[in-house]
């Protein structure tokens, strides 16, 4: 069975499933929205500044200009990837719920190829992301930036490719969540508090074990992709691609991907 | 003959329950297997394990001669427990995923639906089933890849007596297009009449199996009255009488080996009786499936 195969079967699931049009055409409209109106938002913060007599130079706050414009679109797009995770839980806790991955296995998809098929709508949906993040970064650029040239466009590209590690990670997490939990209810509540959960454990092993505190996966996110706002008060921020958080990322990766292999191949359906 | 099912020492346990137990058994090409026993005897987590759905504790299946895989599951038509199907899913979405896993041609959906009288309420949500209308629905799905081995547990539960016959010859059917059936049901009246050969388990454990066949076997039920007073009585006398019991108004003849209805005939006869009514009985599976647990209920 090929692996365009295994996604067919998966979008076939979902694209009969209201909840999956809401919740991704929410998602994408969102993040279409956001990250391609954030220049007029500016203008018009502008305009209501001057109204109360105050003056405020965008043009000082280069959001939009390249090469700026990816990382701070990458940064705040990266918010929005919990919509997605709660999608990728129902979709996984509903295949329990409805009892369907049992009779998935039982009309002959290997375990495998069951958890293949998710991983592949993952990796889908956070292709389209990037693909999204891409287009509005260049028309949003080309739109507003002052200087266009090569050079300039292409920098700090090379954080696109992590943006979609990104995205892939947290969904795989989702996916696993969803594998080791069942339950939706209770693994949204576990997803949205994972952030939470691990600054508490990292906060008080900070006077400890600092340097082990990058290996946490939250927190090893935070280190691929730096929060680009310092720059504009005049703080140096990483533009460069750190290989370390990388290579955290993607082991984390690899072992939520894979420890959702194992339970499925172990448990009773 | 071809062995088209050979289990080997199967065993299940769920902690300290142990929901099968050492199980063996083998299904031969073209038999109608029927699995009976009573409620968690095992039976669905039995084909649970034989459906890869369930991972054994210990022992083997081969399923025709092979070591399981997911391409002979693909063979396999199964219906376990209960349907299930994505709810918000038209029953004719649900049957055109299951192709897509099973790599099965779309064109058979028509004709399945039309097996189980689901055509005209195809492009309804599954949801809004009645709970025979899922039933035929699964029984479709079962149906769908061509199957050699259909697999039913409980396939009539919900359904209406009409659904029930058509089930039966829908089952009768197949069978005799020399495809494997295992059934797993309760209404043993069913089983005897579809079934070519049957098991039983009882707490995980085989405690028969054999042909349908023998269990109008052994000893003869006689079922009479007369217009005497004391017929318990005169019966009594009877040679060949090995058990006497009321039923129905009548008594119950269970009659010695090598006895034949006529012989109590002729006695009565002789005895200056003449039966007002006189029924050999077949014994059914009913009884020798009650009979079977009975007799194992010491020693388990
Ligand atoms: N997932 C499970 N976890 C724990 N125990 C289980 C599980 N599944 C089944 N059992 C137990 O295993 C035993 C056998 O159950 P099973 O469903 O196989 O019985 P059955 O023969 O199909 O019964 P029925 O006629 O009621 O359908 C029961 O005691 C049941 O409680
Ligand atoms: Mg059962």
């Amino acid at each position: 069975m090929t692996l365009l195969h295994l996604l067919r079967i998966d979008l076939r699931k979902l694209t009969g499933y209201r909840t999956f049009w809401v919740v991704c055409g929410l998602y994408f409209l969102t993040l279409g929205l956001t990250s391609a109106s954030g220049m007029e938002f500016l203008k018009w913060l502008a305009r209501t500044f001057e109204d109360f007599g105050s003056k405020l130079n965008i043009n000082r706050i280069p959001l939009y200009h390249f090469p700026d414009i990816w990382l701070n679109l990458i940064w705040c797009s990266g918010l929005l990837k919990i919509v997605l995770g709660v999608m990728v839980v129902i979709s996984v806790t509903n295949e329990y719920s409805y009892r369907t991955i049992r009779q998935n296995i039982i009309d002959g998809l290997s375990r495998r190829q069951f958890l293949a098929s998710k991983i592949l709508t993952n990796a889908l949906l956070s292709l389209l992301s990037l693909a999204l993040i891409t287009v509005i970064g260049l028309v949003t650029g080309l739109i507003y930036s002052p200087v266009i040239t090569f050079d300039r466009i292409i920098t700090d590209t090379e954080f696109l490719p992590l943006y979609f590690l990104e995205v892939f990670f947290f969904l795989s997490y989702a996916m696993m969540l969803g594998i080791l939990i069942n339950r939706a209810g209770l693994t949204i509540i576990v997803l949205l508090l994972s952030r939470v959960i691990e600054a508490v454990i990292t906060s008080n092993i900070d006077d400890h074990v600092p340097w082990l505190i990058q290996y946490f996966p939250m927190q090893s996110i935070a280190n691929m992709i730096p929060f680009p706002a310092p720059r504009y008060a005049f703080q140096e921020i990483r533009d460069w691609v750190d290989p370390l958080s990388v290579a955290i990322v993607a082991a984390w990766t690899f072992l939520f991907n894979w420890l959702s292999y194992v339970k499925l191949k172990r448990s009773d359906l | 003959m071809e062995n088209v099912l050979t289990i080997r020492n199967l065993t299940k346990r769920f902690g300290r329950l142990c929901a099968v137990n050492n199980l063996s058994l083998t299904v031969d090409r073209g038999q109608v297997f029927g699995m009976l026993g009573p409620n968690g005897s095992g039976k669905t987590t039995t084909l649970g394990m034989l459906m890869g759905v369930i991972n054994p504790t210990a022992g083997e299946y081969l399923w025709l001669g092979e070591k399981p895989t997911h391409h002979i599951r693909k063979k396999i038509g199964a219906v376990l427990e209960h349907p299930i199907f994505y709810p918000y899913l038209t029953g004719r979405q649900n049957l055109e995923l299951m192709a897509m896993i099973k790599q099965a041609p779309t064109s058979n959906i028509p004709r399945v639906l039309d097996l189980v009288e689901l055509t005209g309420r195809e492009n309804d949500k599954y949801r809004t089933y009645s709970l025979g209308m899922k039933q035929r629905l699964a029984i479709a799905s079962a149906m769908l890849g061509d199957p050699v081995i259909l697999i039913l547990d409980e396939p009539t539960n919900g359904l209406d007596p009409m659904g029930i016959a058509e089930i039966r010859s829908l089952i009768q059917k197949i069978a005799s297009d020399g495809k494997t059936i295992i059934l797993a049901s309760h209404l043993l009246d069913e089983v005897q009449k579809v079934c070519t050969h049957f098991a039983v388990l009882k707490k995980g454990n085989l405690i028969h199996s054999g042909p349908i066949d023998d269990v109008g076997k052994g000893a003869e039920v006689v079922e009479v009255s007369a217009d005497v007073a004391d017929l318990d009585r005169l019966l009594d006398t009877f040679t060949g009488l090995s058990a006497l019991h009321r039923q129905n108004g009548y008594l119950q003849v269970t009659l010695k080996d090598g006895f034949k209805s006529k012989d109590l005939n002729r006695f009565l006869f002789e005895k200056g009786v003449v039966a007002s009514h006189l029924v050999t009985k077949k014994k059914n599976l009913e009884q020798q499936f009650l009979e079977i647990l009975n007799t194992h209920d010491e020693s388990l």
